[in-house]
């Protein structure tokens, strides 16, 4: 595993766009022309050479070290590779990410995974609102693969989001998949208040809910197939980080019969 | 008329006799589907009522045949399956068949679902008519690149894959023609050969029990028959017509088999080859041949004194 590490020296230089610093944008440059990329989001135009410390040689990882939550866009639009993150992100960590994986080993702000389209997202610890969600002015929030948090997320989580699959070892905030289109958000942790407002279609999976949507129809207690082969999926690609298996008989709710109702709540306690 | 085989023996093993001739088969388009159920029992039935009806592309549209039982391990949905093949002259062809039988056979059967069983680059159509039953309430759900549709149905959903994969290297044709004094053993020596046949992966005999008592040539003195009995391979024609059988012949039985490579085709001939001659002659077998139009018509052509054990 060859790649660049870049350490955080100058804490202190407010909010940092790092959405640059992905291994196919860096690809052809030396140190050099590295160290003078933008990365600062005010009027100093702060540049990389000026809070990181930057060593390794190009390759398909970058290492961030140090980051605090003021650093945003990590592992944004990330294409092939691996971005790892010894520390915290801001937000929109791996915006429309298409493939590769991006690692946070500590929590990350908004936005996580919005508009993702492919590739693994890993974050040991929390995540805040909106994480696989839709960003302003696009159509559809996450429309592929694949993000695992191991703590809480926040609200909306899911926004809009028509394809893909959300893990969270903890619980959601309030409202988790809102106006979702399609896809999963599974919860471990149990489901924050009112899931699914507008839900379309897509499935939300949790042992329990806060408060249900009153908008959701109690269809009762199912054998549902599709969960063994979820369950198998998330076995086969996600290995050690996969969640536990379903259960096969699980307690169905249908909505948001406010809209299509085609979406689904579904409690595995 | 009577006249003796024309047909050259090239070579006479257990006291068998092997004629020196090929069967010739034809290209086809493949596909394979898993069918699971609660039980084993139910996969079974599911299968076999998917494949019925299905001995011919020249009267059936397709033909098809349960390939082998799969364990719960071996199956997308952890339960008791069975892998079917369907074969017919091209995707254009195969693709209303697929969609026909599994609407009317695996989607109504209790318990059921319906998976691709075939990995190729080359796809056809699997829920395209059976998840419109769903009226709308059908949903799908895309694990990696498999899209799988849920069709609420009244024992629970009815889950089919988006997609089945397709082969258009398949061959159908590939066939041996048993021929014996016996006729009980006969059909004992040709149930075995079949036997040997369905431990071959990837091929399936789509005639009933494997074994088809009506031999075909192409075309008929009837207007709109595209085949008619093979006269010389007919033991009760033997003195009206120009007869490939001697006198000591009272039935012949022919295995067909379709594979969905060429490969399986001749391992699964050459394996029954070898059945008929393990047991054959106590049964009263004395001869193999094989079915072919000259060579002229199939792409595919299996020299039965290639595939001797």
């Amino acid at each position: 595993m060859s790649g660049l590490t870049f350490k955080l020296r100058d804490a202190s230089a407010g909010r940092l766009d790092l959405s640059a610093l992905v291994p196919h944008k860096l690809a052809g440059l030396d140190m050099r022309d590295i160290a003078q990329i933008v990365v600062g989001k005010t009027r100093d135009q702060v540049r990389v050479g000026d809070v990181f410390d930057i060593s390794g040689t190009s390759g398909d990882t970058l290492t961030f070290v140090g980051t605090t939550a003021a650093c945003d866009g990590l592992g944004s639009e990330l294409e092939s590779g691996t971005v790892i993150v010894e520390g915290d992100a801001g937000a929109y960590a791996g915006r429309t990410m298409k493939s590769g994986r991006l690692d946070i080993r500590g929590s990350v702000g908004d936005f996580l995974a919005a508009g993702l389209k492919g590739g693994l997202v890993t974050v040991k610890g929390a995540a805040g609102n909106f994480v696989g969600a839709v960003l302003t002015g696009e159509k559809n929030g996450m429309a592929g693969g694949t993000v695992i948090v191991d703590g809480d997320i926040g609200e909306r989580a899911g926004d809009r989001m028509r394809r893909g699959t959300i893990i969270t070892r903890g619980k959601t905030g309030a409202s988790a998949g809102s106006r979702m289109l399609g896809g999963t958000i599974l919860a471990e942790g149990g489901l924050g208040a009112t899931p699914g407002p507008l839900l379309r279609r897509g499935t939300l999976i949790a042992p329990s809910v806060a408060r249900m949507t009153d908008t959701f129809g109690d269809c009762g207690r199912h054998e549902l197939g599709i969960l063994v082969i979820m369950s198998k999926h998330f076995s086969t690609t996600l290995g050690t980080l996969a969640p536990r298996p379903l259960p096969k008989i699980v307690h169905r709710f249908a909505g948001d019969l406010a809209t299509s109702g085609k979406g689904e709540i579904l409690l595995t306690g | 008329m009577s006249t003796a085989s024309s047909t050259k023996t090239a070579a006479t093993v257990n006291g068998i006799a092997i004629d020196d001739t090929f069967a010739e088969a034809f290209g086809m388009s493949g596909t394979g589907i898993i069918i699971t159920a609660d039980t084993a029992k139910w996969a079974a039935i599911c299968a076999t009522v998917l494949t019925g009806f299905g001995t011919s592309v020249i009267g059936c549209g397709a033909e098809c045949g349960i390939d082998c039982e799969l364990s719960p391990s071996e199956t997308p949905d952890g339960r008791p399956g069975v892998r079917v093949l369907m074969f017919g002259f091209s995707p254009d062809s195969l693709g209303p068949q697929l969609k026909n039988r599994v609407g009317q056979c695996v989607l109504t059967s209790p318990g059921s679902a319906c998976f691709n069983g075939l990995d190729s680059p080359k796809k056809l159509a699997l829920s395209s008519g059976p998840r419109f039953f769903g009226d709308g309430w059908q949903t799908a759900k895309k694990l990696g690149k498999k899209r799988y549709w849920r069709v609420p149905v009244m024992d629970g959903e009815f889950i089919i894959e988006d997609k089945a994969g397709l082969t258009t290297d398949a061959v159908g044709g590939g066939n041996l023609l048993i021929c014996g004094r016996d006729r009980a053993g006969l059909l004992e020596t040709t149930e075995a050969a079949v036997a040997a046949i369905a431990k071959v992966p990837d091929v399936i005999t789509p005639f009933p029990g494997g074994i088809v008592r009506s031999g075909s040539k192409v075309g008929s003195k009837y207007k709109g028959a595209m085949a008619s009995t093979n006269g010389a391979f007919c033991p009760v024609l033997r003195g009206a017509v120009q007869s490939e059988l001697g006198p000591e012949v009272i039935a012949v039985l022919e295995i067909v088999i379709d594979g969905l490579t060429s490969d399986a085709v001749k391992q699964s001939m050459r394996v029954g080859l070898k059945a008929v001659i393990d047991v054959g002659a106590a049964k009263g077998v004395t001869r193999v041949s094989a079915g072919n139009y000259g060579g002229k018509l199939g792409a595919h052509h299996y020299h039965l004194k290639d595939l001797l054990p």
